[in-house]
């Protein structure tokens, strides 16, 4: 029995693929797991597997060749048979009908094997021989047979990759996990009720992460999804354009449930499968690395005067509940210093540069192992309008959101900048990639208490390390020393940021 | 009136109302006259029913089982009391072979009505020969009816409705359980076979079981629901007749199964419910059932080691836990 390899779907948008270069040739012997071709989708170079063992009978789309999702690209002899002898159901159309008939007077078809063997033998010499009267049905039987058989296969792997309907789209997702666990085949696991309630509910279960064995889902995942709701609507256009904001960049809190395995056993390999949200932070993040021209500036703040001000404010808000942090401070230092730089709150839009008329503040929130792990970047609008009460508040509020129920596509837009703190775990200084469609990150680090030379003399203070990412399309090096020049003004003198 | 008897009690009740009713019912095996019983079940029957209906037999399972069921074909009712199911083994041919077939064979000829009751499972260091849980290996025969009580008031019911039926029933006691108590009404009653009984009513995961497990289920349900998950549990009072629908409803309503059983795991009660659920519950499902058996090895006679080997309330939360994801 042949075996078709198909165009795979490699992304979740890919619609046609490039052969670059087959790394096998005709007669080949292949087993599962190799990659036998390089494929061009329309967002990168991929390797491609085979998923079955056996022999490379006949190579259909040649190097350079686009084809859609779901062409057969190439056809596999299983062992034991003639690769010369085997045909993809795709080709030999033009036999089709005369199969047909010789299917239906043919009493014996399913039956007898020894017979079939016979005639495949049969049908592998005659082929050679030109198809004279005398094999035709001989022929057309093992024709039939392997075709029929073909035609269901095929019909199954382009319901596969074809599929658009959010069903099928699980299908196509076990295709494009792949190669996972004890199954062998890659499915992605779900448990049957937990398959059903996912249907009930219109959840597309992509985007859950499984906390069963080999990572299945089972149905109190499915019913957090539920109660989480955000962004496992199965309803989203699987096409649509996704908001400009989210899974990007650096935690700005430790989640709060640390893995508290401590066991100092040995290290195991292990291969974790991609969950939606990885698999988006990979996508956007590659893309931002690599599209957008990065440069980093970065500048010392002086935070004795902050952390002053920020002491004082909390002891008097206490009785309020109220508790600012450092953070909340740099949220509403940047969001006003962008009204003296506009061109920091821009977006690069390929034949012009969009400056924003709002200042939306992302933060990017890691979160819990419990929920997947991961990070998203919640944005708080208006920030430059916002008190820091204002900031403290809703900048918990998603940190909170985001670890227990998930954030809503709304709460996840429409940034015009962003800032990922890493200070709360001690670095002194690192570099964010660029969310995009934002022209700038900041990358903050530690107020660290060292030694610093304040009015010609020694002293002891405290200093923060902050470094800007920029587009170097959209912003230029003075623009963004500038701009943290103005950030350090307001932080350095921070009675500022409360007026 | 309810009051409170022992199992062996209520099970001599369900007996004697029987034989007081019907002429035709008597009681035959080892020990059971003369002796009053080798588990004093039969009890003061000899006195009450005389020696042509209350029969001392030789040591000849073979022979007396035989006896009752050509009894039985000629219009008796007998009830044959096995001293242990693990003795009905040399009766196998007369057990399996001929009175479960005999309707069939016969050609609607000849039923056999009797009632064949004795101890079953482990009766606590009586060795691997003498510790035999039959159900498994005689519920693959048709034509047999096969209830495992589990209280005084379920057993004088079930036996009742044992005796009255027209077809052979295999009704396994269990030593262990022979002097428990708890309330019984004096009238005669009858309690269905195939009719599972809700013990107990819960939302998070159904575990079935029969007989004596059925008591560490309910351990084990207490347990469990100090971690709040809440079990429900069922007993199947027959497993032949099985009520495969009143689990196939509770698996509904719960999403995971757990079967306790305490024969050994291999072609047994709980592999074939497992079948069934997953047959009828496969969209319901959120874990394969999981099962809960006798260990795959002889009964060891040690007693720490044959207790590790049976089924326990431990080993049945450990189930649970598994089952539904919270190991």
């Amino acid at each position: 029995m042949s075996i078709d390899i198909t165009m795979p779907r490699l992304s979740d948008t890919m619609e046609s693929g490039t052969i670059l270069k087959w790394n096998v040739k005709e007669g080949d012997e292949v087993s599962s797991g190799d990659v036998v071709a390089d494929v061009e989708t329309d967002k990168a170079t991929m390797e491609m597997q085979v998923y079955d063992d056996g022999t490379i009978a006949r190579i259909v789309v040649d190097e350079g060749d686009t084809v859609d999702v779901g062409t057969v690209i190439a056809i596999l002899a299983e062992e034991g048979e003639d690769p010369s002898g085997v045909d993809s159901s795709s080709e030999s159309s033009e036999k089709k009908s005369k199969k047909k008939e010789a299917k239906a007077s043919d009493d014996e078809d399913e039956e007898d094997s020894s017979d079939e063997e016979k005639s495949t033998a049969t049908a592998t010499k005659d082929r050679d021989d030109d198809e004279d009267d005398d094999s035709e049905e001989d022929d057309s039987d093992r024709e039939s047979k392997s075709k029929k058989k073909d035609d269901s296969k095929k019909e199954s792997r382009r319901e596969d990759s074809e599929a658009e309907s959010d069903d099928r789209g699980e299908k196509d997702s076990d295709r494009s996990r792949s190669d996972e666990g004890a199954g062998g085949n890659g499915r992605l696991r779900v448990s049957p009720v937990a398959r059903r309630l996912a249907d009930d509910h219109q959840i597309d279960v992509r985007n859950i992460q499984g906390s069963g064995p080999s990572g299945r889902i089972i149905k109190r995942d499915v019913m957090n999804a539920i109660e989480s709701g955000a962004e496992t609507r199965a309803s989203v256009p699987p096409g649509a354009k996704r908001k400009s904001t989210s899974d990007v960049a650096h935690p700005i809190v430790p989640a709060a449930a640390q893995d508290e395995d401590q066991a100092p056993g040995p290290l195991e390999e292990t291969s974790i499968k991609l969950s939606n949200m990885r698999q988006t932070i990979a996508k956007r993040l590659v893309e931002s690395k690599t599209t957008i021209p990065h440069y980093q500036v970065t500048l010392t703040f002086n935070m004795d005067p902050l952390l002053e001000l920020r002491k004082t404010l909390n002891q008097q808000l206490e009785p309020q509940g109220v508790k600012l942090s450092v953070n909340d401070f740099l949220v509403r230092a940047c969001a006003i210093a962008m009204h003296r730089h506009h061109e920091v709150n821009a977006s690069w839009g390929e034949d012009h540069i969009k400056v924003h008329g709002e200042v939306n503040v992302g933060i990017a929130i890691s979160l819990p192992a419990s929920r997947g792990g991961g990070l998203v970047v919640g944005v708080i609008r208006n920030a430059d309008q916002m008190g820091l009460r204002g900031i403290s508040a809703e900048s918990k509020r998603l940190a909170e959101k985001a670890r227990t129920k998930g954030l809503t596509t709304e709460e996840m837009s429409d940034s015009t900048f962003t800032i990922s703190n890493l200070g709360m775990f001690g670095v002194e200084h690192f570099t964010a990639i660029i969310n995009p469609p934002n022209s700038a990150i900041l990358a903050v680090g530690a107020a660290i208490q060292k030694p610093v030379v304040r009015d010609g003399a020694l002293a002891v203070g405290h200093e923060m390390q902050a470094t800007l990412s920029l587009d170097h399309r959209v912003i230029d090096g003075a623009m963004a020393a500038e701009y943290l020049r103005t950030l350090k003004q307001i932080i350095e003198n921070p009675a500022s940021v409360l007026v | 009136m309810p009051r409170e008897i022992e199992f062996r009690e209520a099970l001599r009740e369900a007996m004697s109302q029987c034989m007081r009713d019907d002429p035709r019912v008597f009681l035959m095996g080892e020990e059971v006259a003369e002796y009053n019983g080798a588990y004093k079940v039969s009890k003061g029957m000899l006195d009450e029913f005389g020696p042509r209906r209350v029969i001392d037999t030789p040591i000849s399972e073979n022979g007396f089982a035989g006896l009752g069921i050509g009894a039985a074909m000629m219009g008796l009712r007998p009830i044959i009391e096995f001293m242990s199911w693990s003795f009905s083994l040399v009766a196998a041919d007369q057990i399996l072979n001929n009175a479960p077939k005999m309707l069939y064979m016969s050609g609607g000829q000849f039923g056999c009505p009797i009632v064949f009751r004795g101890n079953n499972g482990a009766g606590g260091q009586l060795g691997s020969t003498h510790s035999w849980c039959v159900e498994s290996l005689y519920a693959n025969v048709p034509g047999v009816k096969i209830v495992l009580p589990t209280t005084p008031y379920e057993a004088k019911g079930l036996l009742r409705t044992a005796i009255l039926d027209p077809d052979p029933v295999f009704f396994l006691e269990s030593e262990r359980m022979l002097g428990m108590k708890g309330d019984v009404p004096e009238e005669p009653y009858e309690v269905p076979f195939g009719k599972a009984r809700i013990v107990r009513e819960g939302t998070d995961c159904t575990i079935v079981s029969f007989g004596r497990p059925v008591h560490f289920c309910i351990e084990a349900a207490e347990t469990l629901e100090k971690d709040g998950i809440d079990c429900e549990v069922l007993d199947g009072r027959s497993v032949r007749p099985l009520d495969i629908d009143a689990i196939v409803k509770s698996v509904r309503k719960t999403n995971y199964c757990v079967v306790v059983d305490q024969a050994w795991p291999f072609a047994s009660i709980s592999s074939e419910i497992a079948s069934q659920v997953h047959k009828r519950c496969f969209d319901d499902l959120d874990n394969h059932v999981h099962r809960v058996n006798a260990d795959d090895v002889p009964a060891p006679y040690a007693y720490n080691l044959e207790q590790e080997m049976l089924p326990n309330a431990r080993k049945i939360v450990e189930a649970v836990r598994s089952a539904t994801y919270q190991a």
